[in-house]
């Protein structure tokens, strides 16, 4: 059985448990082993807190790595900015002697030592790699007859095992290919959801980002977007009822993907707990259960 | 042994001051710094009165920073400067006078005060109207800064979050029922849910001084600014 250190972040667990309870139903099918973490914190959080101190940045980040180390299993996150938060402390810790240093001499008061040992993995490289697509595929019991637009998130597009920026898009299209949706281009892909900007333009990050992403889908005739990201679901979701106030309407359904991996894996909608997206998803899968 | 004057002030308030000098280093030739708490400046100026007879007052800066007023007394000692630096947070918005152990104080102290809107401490003539008139507004002193820190308004509840609970995104009681109707934990394996994991954790922000860096208040558990 593939075994992972699982790492949950912040959102996931307290904003997005929906997003959590049908990883762990997808795990289950998959025969995907996630050991839950005690004691953890924020990644730290990758806008705010990097750009304000980064030693302080990488001690945080170096003490969640020692839980992996010390279960000595490869961790895995379901969330895009905790994976490059962490893979990129992982590779800083791992190639500058003097920053891994500072942060030990931290961590050595506390009985800890970070060992630049593990290796950080996406849930998307975990289900393509160590999964694999045939067993996706055969886990996939009630295909999912819906169009879909794909917003990877820009976090996704962070590489450091390959020069290969699209490898982990691809691996979501891959994925996401084996439940039954056809996949709708609508050209704006690569372009940011608008979450970071929040913090510092609100208009800006709903009109100049969102919107524009939002008109193309529509324009695509998807049914839904579908994530890989909590903090871009999070921007779909209520980014929509923020635009509101401008007068503009959308009503675009956004699932993550393991929701949708967990629909096509016949896994009962009511279990998924549906009802906590701030978008029309309960309504679109109800609508698609009728079809 | 022989020793320069500057080494020689260093030691002495080193030896004299305990736990209250902070820090203290010669910068350059003929250059001295100490750092203080600022409950001990009547003391640092007393003890160089009583040492030193050729002390020399030269003068008192004030800066600034946002969340806390800096206070540089400036001495001249037989040919060399040294400079006595002491931050006091802006909630305690006073200044203890030396203008009683240094007369020469006396004009520098009345002007910062009427330019920071400081309230003077002991001062023989405390009140304002120096270089301002007297009926000058309180919340429009010239050099005074708003009271914040480096955090914009949109970042100061994400590092609250982080450094009070290790996590940014606050858990409410409804997603906590909605976990356990799923048969999750209540909260995950947070360090907030552990009081050990949370000890740790606040211990090592203190140590990367990142809560310093932000203005967080440990004994309030959020930030000193909204």
């Amino acid at each position: 059985m593939v075994r992972y250190a699982f790492f949950l972040g912040c959102q996931i667990p307290m904003r997005l448990p929906n997003i959590e309870i049908a990883a762990r139903k997808v795990f289950e099918k998959v025969g995907l082993e996630a050991v839950d973490l005690l004691g953890y914190s924020c990644c730290p959080e990758p806008v705010v807190s990097r750009l304000l101190d980064e030693m302080a940045a990488l001690t945080i980040s170096a003490r969640n790595l020692t839980f992996a180390e010390e279960l000595g299993l490869d961790m895995m996150t379901l969330c895009n900015g905790c994976y490059e938060t962490l893979v990129e402390a992982n590779e800083v810790l791992r190639h500058d002697v003097e920053k891994r240093s500072k942060v030990n001499e931290i961590l050595k008061r506390y009985g800890r030592e970070y060992k630049g040992k593990v290796e950080i993995k996406h849930v998307i490289e975990v289900l393509y790699e160590d999964v694999g697509l045939d067993k996706i595929r055969s886990c996939v019991v009630k295909p999912q007859k819906m169009k879909i637009a794909l917003h990877y998130g820009c976090h996704l597009y962070r590489e450091y095992r390959s020069p290969d920026i699209m490898r982990k898009p691809n691996m979501m299209k891959e994925i996401a290919m084996q439940t039954g949706v056809e996949i709708v281009d609508y050209g704006l892909e690569r372009l940011c959801c608008g979450y970071p900007s929040m913090q510092a333009d609100e208009e800006l990050s709903l009109k100049q980002r969102l919107l524009l992403k939002l008109d193309r889908i529509k324009e695509a005739e998807a049914d839904a977007v579908v994530t890989a990201c909590p903090a871009c679901m999070i921007q779909f979701e209520m980014g929509q009822i923020m635009l509101r106030s401008y007068g503009i309407r959308h009503s675009l359904p956004c699932i993550n993907l393991m929701e949708l991996l967990a629909l096509s894996f016949g896994v009962p909608y009511k279990e998924l707990h549906l009802e906590l997206h701030r978008s029309p998803v309960l309504q679109l899968v109800r609508r698609m259960k009728v079809v | 042994m022989v020793t320069d004057l500057e080494s020689e002030v260093i030691n002495y308030l080193k030896g004299e001051l305990d736990g209250d000098l902070l820090e203290a280093y010669k910068q350059r030739e003929r250059r001295v710094f100490v750092r203080v708490k600022p409950s001990a400046i009547r003391r640092v100026v007393q003890l160089l009165k009583n040492r030193y007879l050729m002390l020399r007052f030269m003068t008192l800066s004030a800066v600034d920073n946002g969340l806390d007023m800096e206070y540089l007394y400036h001495f001249h000692i037989n040919g060399i400067v040294l400079t006595v630096r002491s931050l006091k947070p802006k909630e305690d918005n006073t200044l203890e006078s030396i203008a009683d152990l240094i007369s020469a104080a006396n004009f520098i102290e009345r002007e910062i005060s009427d330019l920071f809107g400081i309230t003077l401490m002991r001062h023989p003539e405390p009140e304002h109207g120096l270089v301002l008139t007297k009926d000058w507004p309180d919340d429009k002193r010239p050099l005074k800064k708003p009271f914040e820190g480096i955090l914009p308004p949109k970042a100061r509840p994400v590092a609250e979050a982080l450094i009070s609970s290790s996590c940014v995104a606050p858990i409410s009681s409804f997603i906590q029922r909605k976990r356990e109707s799923a048969g999750l934990s209540k909260s995950a394996g947070f360090a907030f849910a552990d009081e050990k994991s949370m000890s740790e954790f606040h211990s090592m922000i203190k140590d990367t001084n990142l809560s310093d860096k932000v203005g967080f208040d440990w004994e309030k558990k959020r930030l000193r600014y909204k």
